[in-house]
């Protein structure tokens, strides 16, 4: 199959796909913040949204990090 | 603020199903037909519950009216994903009809067993269309439905107390089956107002309620003299 | 061409890529008409409502989250088996660690479907975004089955790439696509100590959140009052049985694929028998854990616990609460206990069992139970639909088809980690069984 396949081609779509993926992941968390507040306003066990807050934001940062940390790892670690 | 509640005196209960029928006719609860009553998906919001003792000759059978108990610490409300059923101030477990999902999770966590799913649409008979309670929203497919303890009266009985200028009086708000029962066996009232009659009855030691032991606390009191374990 | 055979006696890990035979094509049609079958059957489900399936009151729910529950713990079978054999560096972990992988990416999409097939109203599945509680473990499902997916993802991912820049470099059809998921894996010393520190960072990182879903999953049942539902072991017993029904299936696609692709080189009778000592262990636990939770049930003699408790001993599910414990337990144990039956059929023949066996228990979880709720007036029964079967067998399809297809693009055993095994593994063996003696140095 045909492509223009520049490397600069690659490389924006691989840009692409990480920046998706952080969003998807800023997503859930902004998702996450949301519950809270809305728990907060409707009175409605706030404890609970922050407590499953603690756990699930840093969890899908540490997810973001390892991704992050591979993506500009091999990029960096080209010859 | 009120607390919502019921008494039931099963002596005086004649198991005549009158609170039944008026609840289906308040409510606009839908007729699923026999094939679906067969299946076990009949609605009925206020139900009339038989228990069968004992054999012949020593057998026995008791009734009694069940609506939704509004517990104080309600099972159900806490599992909703999306805040379709909770406990209005008032103490009243309310369904939102249109917010519910329709995932069955209350159904499933409710230990009496007081709610009930549209399974398909359902409808009432073309005669009766022009009977419905305006009052009432009519259910769509796919949700879950219980008793309000006739909510939509207290609305109104309460903007009616708003236009004339007064707070609400006692008895101005009763939910339909209370209403109906010929022989006043369902009381319908104000628990935390300790001169009302049914926050009278509920102290009474006649009173008991189901399933005390899991903590649920239901404003739906029982009164009885016989031997209340069995029900 | 003459980097065709560059990778001599591995060559056979990429011809299921470049050559497509019948087998797959009549294979993928075959699961295509299955899947759509269960496409129609939902849909008539939505246009009709639910009352094309068999539920009613007081049983809300039926297969839907029966499968919900399996295909959720199957997914241990990947992620968890993978991580845990790479951070004990048990060295015949290199050509199951991907099949494994695979299987729990597919069947955490599957399984997360199933709960919204079973919504009365999918029309109004975003409320759960917009308006959700985390007070109800259905929220922690969604969550932490997020989480799991996420990080599985990453997990089959990461070790993916140098076999991606193996395609890239092979040149064949899709080239564009490997060279962009390849993210310019070039094998450089700098790469490869980056992806061997994500990759091992994430085999950490995996083992509590796998740990995390079937718990979460077991809370929706155990949350609430119901007798036979509020346990406080379902959480780890949940995980058992997950861990245990993913390595019965690991091992039935690990013998379909080596079939299928003449894989005998690969997977050999050992490593067969090595999963199956693992699934003899996973078989007992199952088995002490089924044991503590009927007997604390059946000890304490509490009438509503009891009448869940002899139906499925003695009542209508008695047939097939006898067969679970045949399936998961007797047969396994007769089967995987000896080593002359421990082969590669014999441990297939006890997988499906325990498959089956496992499904089945999935179901006695939650269907007696809803049958027999507190109040004693409100009895039901349960008698699953066509609807219901078709969407299930949909859904195993489904499955297999997410399978075959990812075959179709990608090794299905690590390519580039078994030559590592041939070329380092064997003296990193020999030197850490040396570290363990006392005659030689640190």
């Amino acid at each position: 199959m045909k492509f223009p396949t520049g490397d600069k081609t690659v490389s924006i779509i691989q840009y692409v796909i990480y920046l998706l993926f952080c969003l998807f992941v800023a997503g859930i968390i902004g998702w996450i913040a949301h519950l809270i507040l809305l728990s907060r306003e409707l009175q409605d066990v706030p404890s609970a949204s922050i407590g499953i807050s603690i756990v699930a934001i840093p969890l899908f940062s540490t997810l973001i990090a390892i991704f992050s940390y591979v993506f500009w790892g091999m990029k960096r670690g080209k010859q | 603020m009120p607390r919502w509640g019921m008494a039931i005196d099963l002596n005086k209960c004649t198991a005549c199903q009158a609170c039944v029928i008026a609840c289906k006719a308040e409510n606009n609860i839908p007729f699923v037909g026999p094939e679906e009553t067969a299946k076990g998906r009949d609605i009925t919001w206020m139900e009339l519950i038989s228990v069968h003792e004992g054999h012949y000759p020593d057998a026995k059978i008791k009734f009694f009216p069940r609506p939704c108990f509004h517990c104080d610490k309600p099972p159900c409300t806490k599992v909703c994903p999306v805040h379709a059923t909770y406990k209005n101030p008032e103490g009243l477990v309310a369904q939102i009809f249109q917010r519910c999902i329709g995932c069955r999770f209350c159904m499933a966590a409710c230990p009496y067993t007081v709610k009930y799913f549209n399974w398909y649409k359902y409808d009432i008979p073309d005669e009766m269309k022009n009977h419905y309670n305006p009052d009432v929203f009519v259910r769509p497919a796919g949700v879950v439905e219980k008793c309000t303890m006739c909510h939509h009266r207290l609305q109104k009985a309460r903007d009616k107390a708003r236009v004339e200028g007064r707070s609400l009086k006692p008895g101005e708000y009763i939910p339909a089956c209370a209403e109906t029962c010929p022989s006043n066996a369902i009381i319908f009232g104000d628990l935390d107002n300790s001169s009302s009659e049914v926050a009278r009855l509920s102290r009474s030691s006649r009173a008991f309620r189901l399933h005390e032991e899991l903590g649920t606390e239901p404003k739906v009191f029982y009164l009885t003299e016989e031997d209340r374990h069995v029900i | 061409m003459s980097f065709e055979n560059k990778w001599g006696q591995d060559e056979r890990l990429f011809e299921p890529i470049e050559k497509t035979g019948w087998g797959f094509r009549a294979t993928v049609a075959i699961l295509l008409v299955l899947v759509a079958w269960g496409a129609t059957s939902y849909f008539r489900q939505v246009k009709y409502g639910l009352g094309v399936t068999g539920m009613a009151e007081p049983v809300s729910w039926g297969l839907y989250i029966t499968n919900f529950v399996f295909f959720i713990g199957i997914s241990h079978a990947g992620t968890l088996i993978s991580a845990i054999l790479r951070l004990s560096q048990a060295e015949w972990r290199r050509p199951i660690t991907r099949m494994a992988e695979v299987i729990t990416v597919a069947v955490l999409f599957i399984g997360a479907g199933y709960v919204l097939i079973d919504l009365g109203r999918p029309d109004r599945m975003l409320n759960v975004l917009l308006y959700g509680r985390y007070q109800s473990p259905l929220l922690w499902d969604a969550t932490s089955i997020s989480a799991y997916l996420t990080a599985s993802t990453i997990y089959l991912y990461l070790p993916l790439i140098p076999d991606i820049a193996i395609l890239r470099d092979r040149a064949r059809k899709w080239n564009f696509i490997f060279r962009i998921l390849s993210l310019g894996w070039q094998g450089t010393a700098k790469q490869q100590k980056v992806l061997n520190r994500a990759i091992a960072i994430m085999a950490v990182l995996v083992i509590p959140i796998a740990v995390s879903v079937h718990t979460v999953v077991s809370f929706v049942f155990s949350m609430t009052l119901q007798p036979g539902w509020h346990s406080t072991i379902f959480g780890p017993y949940f995980v058992v049985g997950a861990i245990f029904s993913g390595i019965a299936v690991l091992i039935i696609v690990m013998v379909v694929f080596r079939k299928a692709f003449r894989l005998e080189a690969y997977l050999k009778e050992i490593h067969f028998s090595n999963l199956g000592l693992l699934l003899l262990v996973m078989s007992l636990l199952w088995f002490y854990f089924t044991f503590a939770e009927y007997l604390t049930g059946f000890y304490g003699h509490e009438p509503e616990e009891m009448s869940v408790f002899w139906d499925k001993f003695r009542g209508q599910y008695a047939p097939h609460f006898w067969a679970m414990v045949t399936f998961n337990f007797v047969l396994p144990i007769i089967i995987l206990g000896n080593r002359r039956t421990r082969t590669i059929l014999g441990t297939l023949i006890a997988s499906i069992t325990i498959s089956i066996g496992m499904w089945m228990e999935r179901f006695l979880i939650i269907v007696p139970t809803l049958m027999n709720p507190r109040l004693e007036y409100s009895r039901g029964f349960y008698f699953p639909t066509l609807t219901e079967w078709s969407i299930t067998i949909a859904g195993f399809a489904l499955f297999l088809l997410f399978y075959v297809v990812f075959t179709k693009f990608f090794p299905i055993i690590s390519a580039w980690e078994v030559k590592e095994g041939r070329e380092e593994g064997l003296e990193e063996v020999d030197h850490r069984v040396r570290s363990y003696l006392p005659d030689y140095g640190n």
